[in-house]
């Protein structure tokens, strides 16, 4: 029966012309690799798990998620940027002004809280967009505007607070972070939403198509009749925006804002997108990819700490990762040639 | 010179996977001859340029030096052979001298510094008589000086066989004239080229022989030029004979109010200025001119690319000249570039995404796309313009130039214009391909679609276009039917670098109104 079968396989699997294995293996290779970052948290989770069986129970998972939130939206904030080809080393310190404007006009100026709230994106918003003309009106360098945007406002924040902690936002403006329905947090909720907006906004609109052209060859997408001016400074504004928010997200969850709020969250938020495919040459990336980069760099922070590693190892092992990061951006690009 | 050739290959076959990109090529190449390589697109020609400089190795047959095998070699072996590859885009560091240049990395030194002096002097004795200063920056240099620069580059390292990839692209009339001479004079000092070009007109011109590839089969070798005729040529790489498009029996359509034709008044921007000119609806209209004359200018500020004041009336309503490509294409314009990779394709994006990155209105609601209506649009270029390619999905960068081309022109195409402006819409493109555009163009004009064809091969303009519009020092110096102009006309009107000191040298039947 089984020598019958495999005379009647040999046949029909000789035809197969060559030319097609070989030209599908380097398409495989590179749709492995812009999916990589799901097979590294996969094998990391497991890891994790085996190291230590809480790493699955609930409340860790929750935790998981409450924490891949701000970092998640960060991610999304950076990936706007790098996918028309810039950088924005500002989202972090944006997240903590602008929580801490909001804040300080709630509990100061006595503002009704939702107006605090909005106050605080609008000029997390406003940020962007003044990013986004340095960038193209005056055509400054992304990474060196951002850098001093940065500076700027991390000084803007310590100056404001004196070096103290703002605390005691009223429970209505904490309620985003703390809230659970049927006891599961509300906040990764927020970041659920963001990444559906931006996966059909990257995928299905013309604004999507013009932030990947842009990024993927600006002068070819000004020929053909992208505005590519305006569409930068839209990364660069909903970049701001969606920064606000998460400054929101930061301050209500910890129910306290520092005199650096949000400084730490800079690098993982440049590296997430990157180790989930997004291209710092611009052009390339999708929002499934930073999903998981996010989720990876969570995992790895929150697990590192669940087996045990003392926590003057993560930093060291988070720098390793963003290198990996890297290195395998430049595999996809050099070595299969997609650049 | 004494019967073995400098570089010969014997039998050579090249497989990638299952393909075989050369099967059994016998190529020789006599030593202080100009040797030329045609071929289509994917007939094998890269392939063996590849081998012949040592970045393939052949899976059979083998590479012979003055008749001696090579066995396997790579890049620095052949280059220590003599023999140097100088590619499309010509690999030299802006910011440093020409000197600098010259001896990249190979620099005199004294210690661990970099002997300025002996370096300027051994220059300025090498590049004696060619025109270029050692200590001038390379970036400044011309494209063709790029050019220059790169082949010394590649005789001062010991070169004895230059092989130039495409090297007249982007060089204009009178630039590729200077390249020849330069080459000539270097073949009269011993050095042996290969030079690979689409135009049958260059291999006539610049080689003592040539040689044919066709689907991996050389079906001309070592065949001397002076007994061969461009329409030979042609039919070697095709296969057949080449049915050259001819615009002559064109029937003109009339303007009328569904048929608007297009007047430009008042174009003026740094550097030209353009009184007025109108193109008729159906009509195909050749700019010729140098860079910097005014035809490439004013294609670009017609399109919006380049600011300039000015109005555009159309059906009676004057409009100022849009100020960006996205105003020009609302209103009917589309521009092909010049240049394919710098401002045409998003090389790492999908074939189907660069041809509807001009029309995505048009194919969504409210910023939406609907993504049938773009795969239809998409479906129906890819066969309308039988792109050759594994599928919409792949990216477009992997494609050859021509179907590259093809993908701009299905993007314009997608845009419903209803006046085309195609810069040098046929170059690098093989000889089949270019024949196919220009059959798509004709065919597009009998619907009313004006075309603006700017570019510097010149017999190709003169049986595509119906009038050529030629420019100099920034004005309109001519205004002629195609069919009384013959290419020494143009050379001399719109070419002539004397037209740089006085005034361009006009025919007797030159409006008066437009002498300067």
């Amino acid at each position: 029966m089984s020598a019958q079968s495999d005379h009647i396989a040999a046949p029909a699997a000789a035809p197969v012309p060559v030319t097609r294995r070989r030209l599908t293996l380097g398409q495989r290779l590179s749709a492995g690799l812009a999916h990589v970052v799901w097979i590294w948290l996969a094998g990391l989770i497991i890891i994790f798990g085996v190291l230590n069986p809480f790493f699955f129970s609930t409340s860790n998972i929750q935790n998981v998620l409450v924490q891949a939130t701000v970092l998640g939206l960060l991610g999304l904030a950076q990936s706007l940027v790098l996918l028309v080809g810039e950088i924005d080393l500002s989202i972090a310190a944006i997240t903590g002004l602008s929580s801490a404007l909001g804040a300080l006009a709630i509990q100061s100026l006595g503002f009704p809280v939702p107006v605090g709230i909005a106050l605080g994106i609008g000029i997390a918003t406003l940020i962007g967009f003044v990013n986004g003309l340095c960038v193209t009106k005056l055509r400054m360098v992304s990474l060196i505007e951002s850098l001093g945007m940065m500076i700027t406002l991390q000084g803007a924040l310590l100056a404001l607070s004196k070096g103290n902690t703002i605390t005691d936002m009223p429970d209505s403006y904490n309620w985003i972070g703390q809230a659970t329905v049927g006891g599961w947090p509300v906040m990764p909720l927020v970041l659920l939403l963001a990444f559906i907006v931006m996966g059909f906004t990257l995928r299905r609109t013309i604004l999507g198509r013009s932030l990947y052209a842009t990024g993927g060859n600006a002068a070819a997408a000004l020929v053909a009749g992208i505005r590519v001016s305006r569409v930068k400074i839209i990364a660069f504004t909903l970049s701001g925006f969606i920064s606000g928010i998460a400054g929101w997200m930061l301050a209500s969850w910890q129910m306290a804002i520092t005199s650096n709020q949000g400084d730490g969250f800079l690098l993982y938020a440049i590296a997430a997108p990157i180790i989930g495919g997004v291209s710092v040459f611009g052009g390339r990336g999708g929002t499934l990819g930073i999903l998981g980069g996010v989720l990876l760099l969570t995992v790895i922070h929150v697990g590192l700490a669940i087996v045990y590693v003392p926590s003057f190892y993560v930093t060291m092992i988070g720098g390793v990762l963003i290198f990996v990061a890297v290195a395998v951006d430049a595999l996809r690009v050099n070595v299969l040639g997609e650049g | 010179m004494d019967g073995t050739p400098l570089l010969s290959t014997r039998n050579v076959i090249k497989r990638f996977g299952g393909v075989s990109a050369l099967k059994g090529v016998s190529l020789a190449v006599e030593a202080g001859t100009v040797h030329g390589l045609l071929g289509e697109n994917g007939a094998g020609k890269s392939t063996l340029v590849k081998i012949v400089a040592g970045l393939h190795n052949p899976t059979e047959g083998e590479v012979l030096l003055d008749g001696v095998p090579l066995g396997p070699v790579d890049v620095k072996a052949m280059e220590g052979h003599g023999v140097f590859l100088v590619t499309q885009e010509p690999a030299i560091v802006n910011p440093l001298s020409v000197a600098e240049n010259l001896m990249l990395g190979r620099w005199p030194r004294r210690g661990v510094w970099v002997d300025t002096r002996a370096m300027y002097r051994l220059a300025g004795d090498y590049l004696e008589g060619t025109g270029l200063d050692p200590r001038g920056q390379a970036g400044r240099l011309s494209a063709v000086d790029r050019r220059k620069l790169n082949i010394l580059r590649a005789l001062h390292s010991g070169g004895r066989l230059i092989i130039l990839d495409e090297p007249t692209t982007a060089l204009t009339m009178a630039d590729r004239k200077v390249l020849f001479d330069f080459m000539r004079k270097l073949k009269g000092e011993g050095v042996t080229f290969m030079f690979i070009s689409h135009y049958n007109e260059e291999i006539l011109e610049i080689c003592d022989a040539v040689s044919v590839l066709r689907d991996g089969d050389l079906v001309a070798g070592n065949r001397p030029v002076a007994a061969t005729t461009s329409d030979q040529l042609s039919e070697l790489v095709l296969g057949h004979g080449l049915d050259l498009f001819s615009r002559k029996g064109r029937v003109p359509v009339a303007e009328s109010a569904a048929r608007p034709g297009w007047t430009f008044t008042d174009v003026k921007a740094r550097g030209f200025a353009v009184p007025r000119l109108a193109l008729a609806p159906g009509e195909i209209v050749g700019f010729a001119g140098l860079p910097g004359s005014g035809a490439q200018e004013l294609a670009r500020a017609i399109y919006g690319l380049l600011p300039a004041s000015g109005t555009v009336t159309r059906s009676g309503t004057a409009k100022p000249l849009p100020r960006d490509p996205a105003a020009a294409l609302k209103t009917g314009i589309a521009f092909l570039s010049e240049d394919r990779l710098k401002d045409g394709i998003v090389g790492i994006h999908s074939i189907a995404r660069n041809i509807s990155l001009s029309s995505l209105g048009g194919l969504s609601q409210a910023g939406v796309i609907r993504p049938a209506r773009e795969k239809v649009l998409v479906a129906d270029f890819f066969r309308r313009l039988s792109i050759k390619a594994r599928g919409p999905e792949q990216p477009v960068g992997q494609l050859s130039g021509g179907n590259q081309q093809k993908v701009l022109l299905s993007r314009l195409l997608a845009t419903h214009p209803k006046l085309l402006i195609l810069n040098e819409p046929t170059r690098g493109i093989d000889v089949g391909v270019k024949e196919e555009v220009h059959r798509l163009v004709d065919s597009l004009t009998r619907d009313g679609v004006t075309v603006v064809i700017v570019t510097s091969d010149l017999d190709e303009m003169l049986r595509t276009v119906d009038r050529v519009v030629l420019f100099a020092d920034g004005r309109i110096v001519g205004d002629h039917p195609a069919a009384d102009l013959t290419k020494d006309d143009v050379l001399d009107i719109a070419f002539s670098t004397a037209g740089r000191s006085g005034p361009p040298r006009l025919r007797q039947d030159q409006p008066e109104t437009i002498a300067s």
